[in-house]
């Protein structure tokens, strides 16, 4: 069927893109709750790409994957982040350490790094999903880039989110999915941590008025 | 084996979970002290079976154990038992003064028992994706144990914790991503592509491309946990703020954990890339974390600050061990992991009780430890010493082997392959080995100072006033002597199954 497969690797580019897409979206949002709905966006269209994979390859307990991502990162870790946005004081992004036209160039040269880095390891994949190790890469780069730019706990938390998303693209995509005890495993932890990030982000709040991150700096040397 | 495998995990899972039902403090430590005592009989089961036959896999292939995952065991087991004695002691008092509500008290006890469990499942675990969410769930288990005194302080440390950690297990986990496709190509069965007993026997023909790739996101995502330089910025503010136990705990065996699973990757790197690239790697970040912690060690004006620098110090100084390898470093590094686990958890026992009589951390302001509390003066001498590596300690037989190997073989040289062809740094000629055994040196005298002058400032002179002098014997004194003990011990006299475990598990890692 080369018809079949060349549409299906196609898609599957297509959605791994939209995926990076969303990436630029949030770093580019001040407002914390659209960065929330962006992440919201992002997950779904990782369900898209997972389901797509495991159509297209026949792996049944990609499935099981993609149904979890839609629980947890869908609909479960938006809601509680919604929740926590909803107690907090400041609803925008104020000050950032990088500039929204400055972030989104970085993030655009992260895309090329990460290319760059993945272009000899790309070839041993299979023809299905060639580019989205690459594309998992710059998700997992501009994830890390947005934890450092933001001040605000839930967009670090976001951007740890969004790095989490990229590896599972990669999973996904490159190696059609983990051995199933594995991914159950993560998304046991993503989910765990997601919620002790929240819990930390009303103790904070509490404690210093503030989730600004760059308030914590009591301790130094 | 499989029943004590099987008792080995569920002692501390079910210990967690009971703890959180259980109210009274009495009971909730004889459950610590029970799923203790399990732990470490089931320990010494595994470790004659691995002594007798070598490794063995059970459970559906879950679970491997040889003689490398038996020693980190061993030191879970030692250091674990040292806390849990402490514990009694530390705990209760926390109560009485009142800086522990009594309802809070099980949920320390729960998160306790898991992050013994994570760690347990992290050493025994046969797949790398298995051990990466086990290492993962440390860190969610530590991060409340840290912030557990919810001021500001310990909240602040706390997140970097958490977000720190938390970032560099995501690289790792990418790491591990890429190995998974590195077997893709290799095995036929993919449901066990991460299985260190099916990636040993093929590990010449994986790709060395993405090894290299995945090593070295292995390599900065785990040692995030270890705490080596630059990725080390969260450790000295967790083991300032978390209570005394706990940091007992990450210093003396999540470190060791960490390390444990990068040498499990290199095993594997090792037998597709030349030895030189992990190697050269481990030594680069070894050698940056004991130089710049040894500079560290010099300005502290906390003491428990200077014990988190010590024990960036002596992971490095472990790192340069296995990253010149050879039996000689691998052993030495080894040996050097135990050694410290021993010697630091006894020091923050230590620091935990002049913490509890002098009420600060400022070294400047703790003096004559040894009129006010002789005991806990003279454990804080002996890891003062022990850390410091004098001779009489075990530590001083691990540095200088690893100096000794450092010196004769040098730094295996890093070969970078890049567009323009192959560029080379060798740091295994004689001009290259005499200036690193020198930096070594030099750092290790410098630490030597920095944490010997210290210690001596604390412990002798006259307490200020209102400090209450004598002290009173207790449960937590116990583990302090069984550890000195064992410090002083170890230089002299090895035990016979110790001995042969290390012996062991460094011919694991030296690929001939």
């Amino acid at each position: 069927m080369p018809v079949l497969s060349s549409i299906g690797s196609q898609l599957v580019n297509l959605c791994s893109a939209l995926l990076l897409l969303t990436c630029f979206a949030i770093v580019a949002q001040r407002r914390l709750s659209a960065c929330v709905d962006l992440f919201a966006l992002q997950s779904a269209f990782l369900v898209l790409t997972a389901t797509l994979v495991a159509y297209l390859t026949g792996n049944q307990h990609i499935y099981i994957a993609a149904a979890l991502t839609g629980v947890i990162k869908v609909i479960i870790i938006p809601r509680v982040l919604k929740k926590i946005i909803d107690r907090l004081n400041v609803k925008r992004e104020l000050v950032m350490y990088v500039n929204v036209p400055a972030g989104l160039l970085i993030c655009g040269g992260l895309v090329m790094l990460a290319f760059f880095i993945a272009q000899p390891i790309i070839p041993l994949g299979s023809l299905l999903t060639r580019d989205s190790l690459a594309i998992a890469l710059a998700i997992v780069l501009i994830g890390l880039f947005t934890m450092i730019a933001r001040q605000k706990a839930v967009t670090q938390l976001v951007g740890f989110l969004v790095m989490e998303n990229g590896l599972f693209l990669g999973a996904t995509a490159a190696t059609h999915g983990m051995p199933l005890i594995v991914e159950l495993g993560v998304f046991f932890d993503v989910l765990i941590a997601a919620l002790i990030a929240g819990i930390y982000t009303n103790r904070l709040q509490d404690a210093f008025d503030s989730v600004n991150t760059d308030r914590l700096t009591i301790l130094k040397e | 084996m499989t029943i004590t495998v099987v008792v080995l995990l569920v002692a501390p899972l079910l210990a967690g979970w009971l703890s959180l039902v259980v109210r009274r403090s009495a009971l909730l430590h004889a459950i610590n002290l029970a799923s203790m005592g399990t732990i470490v009989t089931a320990e010494i089961a595994i470790t004659r079976t691995v002594l007798r036959d070598g490794s063995f896999t059970t459970l559906d292939q879950l679970v491997y154990l040889d003689a490398l995952s038996t020693f980190i065991l061993f030191i879970i087991g030692v250091v674990g038992s040292a806390c849990s004695f402490y514990m009694r002691s530390y705990m209760d008092e926390q109560v009485a003064r009142g800086a522990i509500a009594p309802s809070r008290l099980n949920l320390f006890f729960f998160l306790f028992h898991m992050f013994l469990l994570a760690m347990v499942v992290a050493t025994v675990a046969n797949s790398v994706g298995v051990q990466w969410v086990a290492i993962e769930a440390t860190t969610l288990a530590t991060t409340f144990l840290i912030a557990f005194w919810r001021r500001r302080e310990s909240l602040e440390a706390g997140w970097k914790y958490l977000i720190l950690c938390s970032v560099g297990i995501s690289l790792a986990l990418f790491g591990v991503v890429l190995l998974y496709y590195s077997s893709l190509h290799v095995l036929s069965d993919a449901s066990q592509g991460l299985n260190v007993t099916q990636l040993l026997p093929v590990a010449d023909r994986l790709n060395p491309h993405v090894l290299k790739l995945a090593f070295i996101f292995i390599l900065v995502g785990y040692g995030t946990k270890v705490g080596l330089v630059p990725m080390h910025t969260w450790l000295p503010d967790a083991y300032m703020e978390a209570p005394a136990p706990v940091v007992a705990m990450l210093a003396g065996v999540l470190e060791v954990v960490a390390a444990y699973a990068i040498l499990r990757v290199r095993m594997i790197v090792d037998h597709a890339v030349p030895f030189a690239f992990a190697g050269g790697l481990l030594a680069l970040l070894g050698f940056a974390s004991f130089v710049t912690a040894a500079f560290f060690l010099l300005i502290q004006h906390n003491y428990k600050r200077l014990f988190a620098y010590s024990s960036i110090e002596h992971m490095g100084i472990a790192m340069i061990g296995f990253g010149v390898g050879g039996p000689l470093g691998t052993f030495g590094g080894l040996f050097h992991l135990l050694n410290h686990a021993l010697a630091k958890s006894m020091a923050f026992f230590a620091a935990g009780n002049i913490h509890r009589r002098f009420h600060t951390v400022e070294i400047g302001d703790v003096q004559g430890v040894a009129m006010a509390q002789p005991w806990t003066a003279t454990a804080l001498m002996i890891s003062g010493l022990a850390l410091s590596a004098l001779p009489p300690f075990a530590a001083f037989a691990s540095e200088v082997q690893i100096l000794t190997a450092l010196a004769s073989q040098g730094v295996p040289g890093i070969e970078f392959t890049g567009t323009e062809g192959m560029v080379t740094v060798t740091l295994s000629d004689q001009f290259g080995r005499v200036a690193l055994a020198s930096v070594f040196l030099v750092s290790a005298v410098l630490s030597f100072g920095g944490l010997l002058y210290r210690m001596t400032g604390m412990v002798w002179g006259t307490p200020p006033e209102g400090i209450v002098r004598g002290e009173v014997w207790t449960l937590g004194h116990l583990p302090i002597i069984l550890l000195a003990g064992a410090l002083v011990g170890f230089s002299l006299f090895l035990p016979q199954p110790i001995q042969q475990l290390l012996e062991r598990a460094a011919a694991i890692l030296v690929i001939q």
